[in-house]
């Protein structure tokens, strides 16, 4: 069964965009532009700490999701098993 | 993308009006600190606040910082903030932005890649820019503070005042470049082998909000740095990854693979090429 990447603990985000930095280097690129994950930034004022949410792209599924899984320091996302 | 020519945007708030200057006779600067004291060397008749980062950043692990130059009553200070300030200006294609000047009213400058546009003060800064791709630093008038990402700061008060004098309540940078390394094998391995080095920065793994394309998340990087090692602020890296990046060996392989010539001889010289400069400014 083909397998997905997942976002399993959204909250743990810390913003770091190693995620977006590494699939953007399977592609053969650095940068921004482009990216299948963006790391979205919002600030609410009653926290001290910005809020981080990761925007995946389903197409992320057709590269090396394991690295992209690995790379992240804070094991935000989980990779399972497609359900159709 | 092109990296290897330096190229800076110079925004003159007194006449609304920006240029995007290449810079090639200050290539001997690296970036970064070196960069932003040449550049205040050439604007200083108009009281410039220069940001800027170095080669590596955008490209390499811990190297996520952005330098700031100013002078406050005279006195150089060179100040770096953390956040995601670097990435987004590496990706928009400038070394650095020199901000000359002072509005007559409060603005907020967004960036996107070159152009800029000056917006009017009551403009929600936070519909400026592409989400994902931008940088947001706004300047708090009632706290009296500069935040990136409203969390990462500055030491010290120099650039809040800089800011303000100036009128500026913000600033949004968008960077949509992207680079191809022509030897890519070279360059993700690289970046691996640093990566690997995450045990010689001088920081532990925390629970904060990181900098872009570092992993540590530690709780020093909400306050930024003030002064520290040329060659490390040249690049523009992170302070807690000196170990790494004071390496003669390590930065000239990283310039190398993503197309720079310099030479040992640039590295090893750069020290002495700011502290003239600095001796000419103070």
């Amino acid at each position: 069964m083909p397998k997905v990447i997942k976002i399993d603990k959204p909250e743990d985000c810390n913003g770091c965009e190693m995620c977006v930095f590494e699939i953007q280097r399977q592609l053969e690129k650095v940068g921004l532009e482009g990216s299948l994950i963006r790391i979205l930034t919002k600030h609410d004022n009653g926290y001290e700490y910005p809020v981080f949410t990761p925007d995946v792209d389903p197409r992320t599924n057709t590269i090396n999701i394991e690295r992209i899984k690995k790379i992240c320091p804070k094991m935000v996302f989980e990779i399972e098993e497609e359900i159709k | 993308m092109e990296i290897v020519n330096k190229k800076a945007l110079i925004v003159d708030l007194n006449k609304r009006s920006s240029e995007v200057k290449g810079l090639p006779d200050l290539r001997v600067y690296i970036g970064g600190l070196g960069l932003g004291l040449a550049l205040y060397e050439m604007y200083r008749d108009k009281d410039p606040v220069i940001f800027s980062v170095g080669p590596l950043n955008g490209f390499f692990p811990f190297a996520s910082k952005t330098s700031i130059v100013l002078s406050d009553d005279g006195v150089m200070e060179d100040l770096y903030i953390g956040g995601n300030l670097s990435t987004r200006m590496k990706f928009s294609g400038l070394d650095s932005i020199v901000i000359c000047g002072r509005s007559e009213d409060r603005v907020i400058l967004d960036i996107s890649n070159t152009s800029v546009s000056i917006k009017t003060s009551d403009m929600d800064i936070n519909t400026l820019g592409l989400p994902g791709k931008r940088s947001i630093l706004s300047v708090d008038y009632e706290k009296n503070n500069v935040l990136v990402q409203s969390y990462f700061s500055t030491p010290d008060y120099f650039l809040y005042k800089t800011l303000s004098e100036k009128n500026i309540m913000g600033m949004v940078v968008t960077g949509t470049e992207f680079h191809k390394p022509n030897n890519f094998s070279d360059y993700e391995n690289l970046y691996q082998n640093i990566l690997n080095k995450i045990n010689e920065v001088r920081v532990e793994k925390g629970i904060y909000p990181s900098c872009s394309n570092c992993p540590m998340g530690c709780g020093k990087s909400k306050f930024g740095e003030i002064g520290g090692n040329v060659l490390v602020h040249s690049l523009v890296s992170c302070h807690y990854a000196d170990k790494i990046y004071s390496d003669l060996g390590i930065v000239f392989s990283c310039l190398n693979v993503l197309g720079y010539d310099y030479t040992h001889e640039d590295l090893e010289n750069l020290p002495v090429i700011v502290e003239e400069t600095l001796k000419r400014l103070n």
